[in-house]
């Protein structure tokens, strides 16, 4: 656990808005090291998914380095990093089970491979037997663990997830929560968990990063130090709600600006 | 229950043309306006047993196959273009809707001046005729392309030849065929039109001298060769598009 598998060193973004460059991240420093959860969160527009973007090598920062297990990244590493979208964002036209194989398609893996592949990771997210089903036949909560399959068939190091659970009613969100653990715990991936639940940020993750209103600061860097597994009845604890308390603290203030 | 519903629709079109039948025998309906089914089906045998009418046949269809067949890629071709270039988009798009709410049959003067009564002509306004509806069903279909498959294909490594193999095309996929079966229905009509105006071949010529002379079963005969020859084009379209469009949720 000693080693950084994600850093973001020294990381500025600018956007180009109308000929002004409008600054969404200012001067992020955050190392991940193997294996660990981490939820993201901060007020809105705070340039959270702007970070994982980053992470996801979908554009260059304008100013520092992001690595992954040491390497730079400057485009989609899709070996290294699975990323996972508020929306499900299946291909509508193919099946559960082809839809988890689509990234071993495009790295060109024979059909009979990919599939057995697909299908074993259709087991993990509990979607055994819904492998024919096409998208607009499965139900939200179905789409999604679909699409954490999908993020997760190419056996990645890093797990990007950008408010995945955010369009779910709250007790499918509940369970696929849960669900989420009980994956990591079996797989141990490197998660990056951008939510807007606080809630959520402090139930899943080893630790919480605030990030400040735009343009985006680390304020606060925040160890959860819950046993595990958790549960739900943590939630209700004293504990639960200090670590809670804290981030609010930060939001609060920045969401009143 | 669907098959109890065809039979039921079958059987009312076979009463009212029994009905129709009984009328013409009966008298009741002018002959020289409306003859009987039975003197239509007779008429329709006839006209298929004669070879000029064959050749006139196959004239339309070489020119409605050939003007759709430079119609279809020239117009996906320049829609794909107006919706990926942003600039000619805003160009040429409210050109190219002004145009397509204009009934094309104003312009087949002009065809005629340009390239005389040939069958150049009838070619050259049905693909005039039918490009529009290509067009404009080429940018939508590039519109309806989700901008989140694409980021995912990204995500997951996809080239730009594989972002286009594996979400444009399927994505796209419905709307272009669509637009092609429209584009058909256009074409046909507007190459009988260009026919019936001023030919020197074709069935829409023939029909337009029957018409003249007032052979009604010959006209009538034509008709139904005319309606099958769309409905089964359409129809072979229509069912290639509901294969190809089986995701979509409304299907």
């Amino acid at each position: 656990m000693t080693r950084a598998l994600v850093a973001i060193q020294g990381v500025s973004q600018h956007f180009g808005v109308d000929g002004a460059s409008v600054p969404a991240l200012e001067d992020i420093d955050l190392e991940v090291p193997d294996g660990q959860f981490v939820s993201v969160v901060g007020p809105s527009g705070c340039g959270k998914s702007t970070l994982l973007s980053l992470v996801a090598g979908l554009r260059l920062p304008s100013r520092g380095a992001v690595r992954c297990d040491g390497e730079l990244i400057t485009a989609p590493m899709p070996r290294k990093v699975g990323m996972i979208f508020q929306e499900a964002n299946l291909l509508p036209w193919l099946s559960a089970v082809d839809n988890v194989a689509f990234p071993l398609k495009l790295r060109r893996v024979p059909k009979r491979e990919r599939l057995e592949a697909a299908a074993r990771m259709l087991e993990l997210t509990g979607l055994a037997g819904f492998e024919d089903r096409l998208p607009h036949q499965l139900s939200g909560g179905m789409k999604q663990r679909v699409a954490i399959a999908r993020g997760l068939v190419q056996n990645p190091a890093v797990l990007l997830m950008d408010e995945p659970f955010a369009s779910l009613d709250e007790q499918t969100r509940m369970v696929l929560g849960d669900e989420l653990l009980r994956i990591w715990s079996e797989t141990r991936k490197t998660v990056l968990f951008v939510t807007h639940s606080l809630h959520e940020a402090v139930y899943l993750a080893d630790r919480v990063v605030v990030l400040s209103a735009r343009p985006g600061r680390v304020v606060d860097d925040v160890l959860v130090d819950l046993p595990r597994p958790r549960s739900f009845a943590m939630t209700t604890g004293e504990r639960f709600g200090v670590l809670k308390d804290r981030i609010w603290q930060h939001i609060k203030h920045a969401e009143r600006r | 229950m669907r098959r109890h519903e065809r039979v039921i629709v079958a059987a009312f079109v076979l009463g009212l043309f029994g009905l129709w039948e009984a009328l013409a025998r009966l008298g009741r309906l002018d002959a020289s306006l409306a003859p009987a089914p039975s003197t239509i089906l007779e008429a329709l045998m006839r006209l298929l047993k004669r070879p000029e009418v064959l050749t006139s046949l196959g004239v339309t269809a070489w020119e409605a196959v050939a003007a759709f067949l430079i119609a279809v890629p020239v117009g996906l071709l320049i829609g794909f273009t107006l919706a990926e270039v942003p600039v000619l988009g805003a160009l040429f798009r409210p050109l190219v809707n002004f145009l397509f709410g204009v009934p094309k049959s104003i312009f087949l003067p002009v065809f005629i001046l340009m390239f005389g009564v040939s069958i150049p002509q009838k070619i050259a306004f049905g693909v005039f005729t039918t490009i529009f509806v290509l067009i404009v069903g080429g940018v939508a279909s590039v519109q309806s392309v989700p901008r989140e498959l694409v980021t995912v294909s990204r995500v997951y490594g996809a080239d730009r030849w594989q972002i286009v193999r594996e979400i444009y095309l399927p994505a796209m996929a419905p709307i272009l065929l669509e637009s092609a079966r429209l584009g058909l229905v256009f074409n046909i009509t507007a190459v009988l039109l260009c026919e019936i105006y001023g030919a020197r071949d074709g069935i829409g010529y023939r029909i337009a001298a029957w018409g003249e002379n007032l052979q009604m079963p010959q006209l009538y005969a034509a008709l139904v060769i005319v309606a099958a020859a769309a409905v089964a084009v359409n129809e072979a379209l229509r069912r290639l598009e509901a294969r190809l469009g089986f995701w979509r949720e409304q299907s």
